[in-house]
């Protein structure tokens, strides 16, 4: 998981300078999260790799410009989720991709049939419940970085809740 | 809840190498901001040619083609679609491609362009600017530090070579004598306008642009570019196209602007040219992801795809456009009337890494 405020705040101004180190711990904090929370809403491992790339892409690009003072990590995930969502929203315009990659096999049954069932949620429900239940955002913070009105997630969030509650 | 996507490790250590890949390319760099952003593409750039071999590139593969509208890939460039020949380098050397596909190593030269009719190739080394004919026969060497980038333009009996070395833009005769310096020259290549007189554009700094009388030295035109400028070329008609990847101009004659494109802080252009001989430009315009070939004059769409496409290259009779795929490893060809898109596949396997499209020209 992502390291401390402090530790990341020294990691981004020496990735900054050019120690790669630095930039690698920034990554390897990050990736899991950002990984794990396309795949959610993608629910396709490879794509979801590819959107987590492009997200560190993007913050390699960024990175001479990126302000020091904002946490790095909910930057990241603005750029993957939103990612994310347009990437789910074109498959579903795609029917020849409908193929969705099986959970990982440690996953225990429940957790299977959640994932499941979050998947047959709308990209846009799938991302708000990722945030806040995956990635541990407030409704305010997952407002701000899917620049929606707080009452949209609060929404958004009562209705993927309690359509995931009848099918389970 | 615990969870964990599949193939989570393998995933992060793939990316890694892509990511470290990029980040090892960028330089720290001060403000302002517009300098920033060539940097960045480069080394976005070298990430995706990284990605090309990574499991993550070729799984979104399939889908993409779907996307772009591949209607068939071929296994191998088995001939070009319209009569011509290609110029390819990449770092196992400088590739001519045969309208019938058949291929010939040249040797291991880093840039090459070919003669006005086609007939030799200007080629750089090390140290060296060479002429060679299509078998490869070296016909003249000129020692010189670094060349790069030569344009070779004259009639069938008397022509010039442009190139740089040592931070100037150079001329040389087609037999290889009287090479003389004009002037400095930042790292971009020059072009030749073509048409009778000799008159070339060639980037005297990053962001500022001559067109000078190579016969008198007399300067034509200063242009500035807002940004660092990429790539200098000419329509048949005289219509200079500078590109930039946020502020990519053409100007006619007289130096005036008669089309520009400003994209936004969020895409960029990868590459743009002349449709064959019209004064149509075709951009290739990156989106995060996604690609879109698009006219600068009109705003027509030829296609929008999700792939991430890099070079575009028109055919001789601007009948097709070649496009660079390097994600996908792939090179595709445009027909844009009646339209029709093939892909050529194992770019890599056929030519080697970094393979580049330095010229399309006229049938040998």
């Amino acid at each position: 998981m992502a390291g401390s405020g402090r530790d990341e705040r020294a990691w981004v101004r020496r990735a900054q300078a050019g120690s790669a180190s630095d930039f690698e711990a920034l990554f390897r904090a990050h990736w899991g999260p950002a990984y794990r929370a396309a795949y959610l809403v993608v629910r396709d491992a490879a794509a979801a790799e590819d959107i987590a790339q492009e997200g560190f892409l993007a913050a390699v690009r960024a990175l001479d410009r990126f302000d020091r003072r904002r946490p790095f990590g909910p930057w990241l995930h603005r750029i993957v989720v939103n990612r994310a969502i347009d990437w789910a929203r074109a498959r579903a315009l795609r029917p020849e991709a409908e193929q969705v990659d099986a959970a990982a096999p440690e996953q225990p049954e429940r957790d299977e049939q959640l994932l499941r069932e979050l998947s047959k949620l709308s990209p846009e429900h799938r991302a708000v419940i990722v945030l806040r239940y995956l990635l541990d955002y407030t409704p305010g913070e997952i407002a701000e970085l899917l620049e929606l009105p707080r009452g949209t997630v609060n929404s958004r969030l009562r209705r993927g809740l309690d359509s995931l509650k009848e099918r389970l | 809840m615990r969870f964990r996507a599949p193939r989570e490790h393998e995933a992060e250590e793939r990316a890694w190498q892509v990511v470290s890949a990029a980040y090892a390319e960028r330089e720290p760099v001060a403000w302002p901001r517009r300098h920033v952003r060539p940097l960045v593409a480069g080394a976005l750039v070298a990430a995706v040619v990284a990605a090309i071999l990574s499991p993550p590139g070729r799984s979104v593969v399939h889908s993409l083609r779907k996307a772009v509208g591949v209607q068939r890939a071929e296994q191998a460039l088995f001939s070009l679609p319209t009569p011509g020949q290609l110029l390819v380098t990449s770092r196992t050397g400088t590739w001519l491609v045969r309208q019938d596909g058949s291929k010939r190593l040249l040797g291991r030269y880093r840039d090459a362009a070919f003669s006005p009719h086609g007939l030799f190739i200007a080629a750089t080394r090390a140290n060296q600017l060479v002429a060679l004919d299509p078998k490869g026969n070296v016909r003249w060497t000129l020692a010189r530090p670094g060349p790069r980038f030569p344009a070779w333009t004259g009639t069938s009996t008397d022509t010039r070579i442009a190139y740089l070395s040592g931070g100037r833009l150079r001329i040389v005769a087609g037999d290889g004598t009287g090479d003389r310096a004009l002037g400095r020259a930042a790292l971009v290549a020059p072009a030749w306008r073509p048409g009778p007189g000799r008159v070339i554009a060639f980037a005297a700094t990053p962001e500022s642009v001559i067109v000078l009388n190579a016969d008198d030295g007399t300067v034509l035109r200063r242009l500035r570019s807002s940004e660092p400028v990429r790539k200098l070329r000419w329509s048949s008609e005289g219509l200079l196209l500078v590109f930039a990847p946020h502020a990519t101009r053409v100007y006619d004659r007289r130096g005036r602007v008669v089309e520009e494109d400003d994209s936004s802080e969020a895409t960029f252009d990868r590459d743009a040219a002349f449709i064959g001989k019209t004064p149509e430009v075709a951009a290739i315009r990156a989106a995060g992801l996604g690609s879109s070939i698009f006219s600068l004059a009109s705003g027509r769409a030829f296609f929008n795809g999700s792939g991430v496409l890099s070079q575009l290259v028109s055919s001789p009779d601007g009948r097709w456009l070649l496009l660079a795929w390097p994600t996908a490893n792939q090179w595709v060809f445009v027909r844009l009337q009646p339209r029709k898109i093939v892909g050529v596949s194992r770019v890599t396997q056929q030519f080697g890494r970094s393979a580049t499209i330095q010229g399309w020209c006229c049938a040998g």
